[in-house]
């Protein structure tokens, strides 16, 4: 295999490893933000707006790796 | 794709000859590159990028003035990329992807000959279309909200109507929900407030621009972003200064902890301080890019479909592209308001977090260290 198809590979794998650890993390989040919301209904706005905190927070550095995967994609010859 | 692209450059250049054998060989240059497929992705790139033209509603209008410095650190500038290209100086050079203005062969004399490869300006200023989207984000928030304040003008006391209903709400919103909770006190929130709106109506417009048809989202460039998350960072560590005070900003280095850890704290302390724009940077840039790319790509797989298995394949993928775009585009909508949320509410907890214990103090200098 030439380079380039290299890059092309580690990018499709990367993307794939990154969205798999990000839905991992932001699953995880959800289902305890869930969880918590609904044993205290009356903090559900705070509850809320920390959860969309830290899923704001995974997803940067999700889509940090996905510049990496893009740059890999253009890599040129 | 490619077909599409290289057809854009012929129906949309016009003019002098040159112009025609330059759109002539970019689009012979596609012919040979569809073969492999290889740059189908830069082009792509290329599309989302930067351009010297106003591309908007299917069409390329070509009114933006072009501003470059030459190596003798003189100006040039042209009216639009058509005059740039008559003038004879400069040209429009399409490389593997990308494309730059560069000198011609003609500006070159026999004392100073043309380099290899072609030199580009050294600097262009030039009014692209990014710059021309913010622009027009600009007049269209502050027209917009002139009209609301010269509505609480006329009647302060009226229930609000209209676009003052909309505008209320969400400056409600974003007073009471984003920004007081986060930097502590009503009183800074009040200040803070300017800065905050600007910032959630400003990308929230150049977002909402990018989804009009034949736009390009300001916001999915690098620079834009950039200059965005440094105001941030700016204003966090004003705000720091001017409330928690010289000191504390200082002993904040620290981080609490000893001093003979501050070797190792300091420097982890002042990276931390550029990794939060940074990461606001690239959440921003990669958010509208990544839409962007697979609204284009659903889009690109008709195409590439009917060139490789021929046309009725191609129609036959036609109607799930379309589905599949139509449902990313709903997405980037929704995407569009939360970015735009994200952005201004990370920057007031990063306020938070850079007042520390601070936050819930309104002026504190005096009292409490």
């Amino acid at each position: 295999m030439d380079p380039v198809a290299f890059a092309w590979l580690s990018a499709g794998l990367g993307l794939g490893i990154t969205v798999f650890g990000v839905g991992t993390g932001i699953g995880r989040l959800a289902a305890a933000a869930l969880e918590a919301s609904s044993r205290q209904p009356e903090n559900a706005g705070d509850i809320r707006t920390t959860m969309i905190i830290g899923a704001a927070l995974i997803e940067g550095v999700a889509l940090l790796a996905g510049v990496v995967c893009i740059l890999l994609a253009v890599k040129n010859p | 794709m490619n077909n599409e692209h290289a057809q854009q450059h012929d129906s949309t250049k016009h003019g002098s000859d040159s112009l025609h054998v330059a759109a002539g060989a970019h689009a012979a240059g596609h012919g040979a590159e569809q073969a492999d497929g290889k740059f189908t992705f830069n082009k792509l790139l290329d599309q989302l990028g930067d351009h010297h033209e106003l591309n908007i509603f299917f069409g390329h209008y070509e009114i933006l003035p072009i501003v470059l410095m030459d190596d003798s650190n003189s100006f040039h500038t042209y009216p639009n990329v058509h005059a740039m290209e008559e003038s004879g100086q400069w040209t429009m050079h399409h490389p593997g992807h990308g494309h730059h203005i560069v000198r011609t062969h003609a500006a070159h004399t026999e004392k100073e000959p043309c380099p290899i490869p072609h030199a580009s300006a050294s600097l262009d200023l030039s009014i692209t279309n990014f710059v021309a989207y913010q622009w027009i984000a600009m007049i269209l928030v502050t027209a917009v909200f002139l009209i609301a304040r010269s509505r609480y003008r006329k009647a302060p006391l009226a229930a609000p109507r209209g676009i003052q209903n909309v505008l209320e709400s969400i400056v409600l919103y974003v007073r009471d929900q984003i920004v007081q909770p986060n930097v502590g006190t009503e009183k800074r929130a009040s200040r803070l407030m300017p800065f905050m709106m600007s910032l959630f109506f400003f990308i929230l417009t150049l977002n909402l621009i990018s989804l009009l048809p034949g736009a390009h989202a300001a916001t999915g460039a690098l620079p834009v972003t950039m200059a965005l998350a440094m105001c941030t960072l700016i204003v966090v560590n004003y705000i720091a200064f001017k409330d928690a005070g010289v000191k504390a900003w200082f002993s904040h280095l620290l981080g609490g902890a000893p001093v003979y850890i501050a070797p190792i704290m300091v420097p982890i302390e002042l990276v931390g301080i550029i990794t939060k724009p940074f990461a606001l940077m690239i959440r921003l840039f990669a958010n509208m890019t990544a839409g962007h790319i697979v609204l284009m790509s659903l889009v690109g797989l008709i195409f590439f479909f009917a060139q490789e298995m021929g046309q009725i394949v191609g129609w036959g993928v036609a109607p799930i592209s379309v589905l599949f775009s139509v449902f990313i585009y709903l997405l980037e909508l929704l995407v569009a308001f939360l970015q735009a949320y994200i952005f201004t509410m990370l920057s007031a907890v990063f306020v938070g977090l850079a007042l520390g214990d601070h936050a819930h103090h309104d002026d504190h200098h005096a009292e409490a260290h």
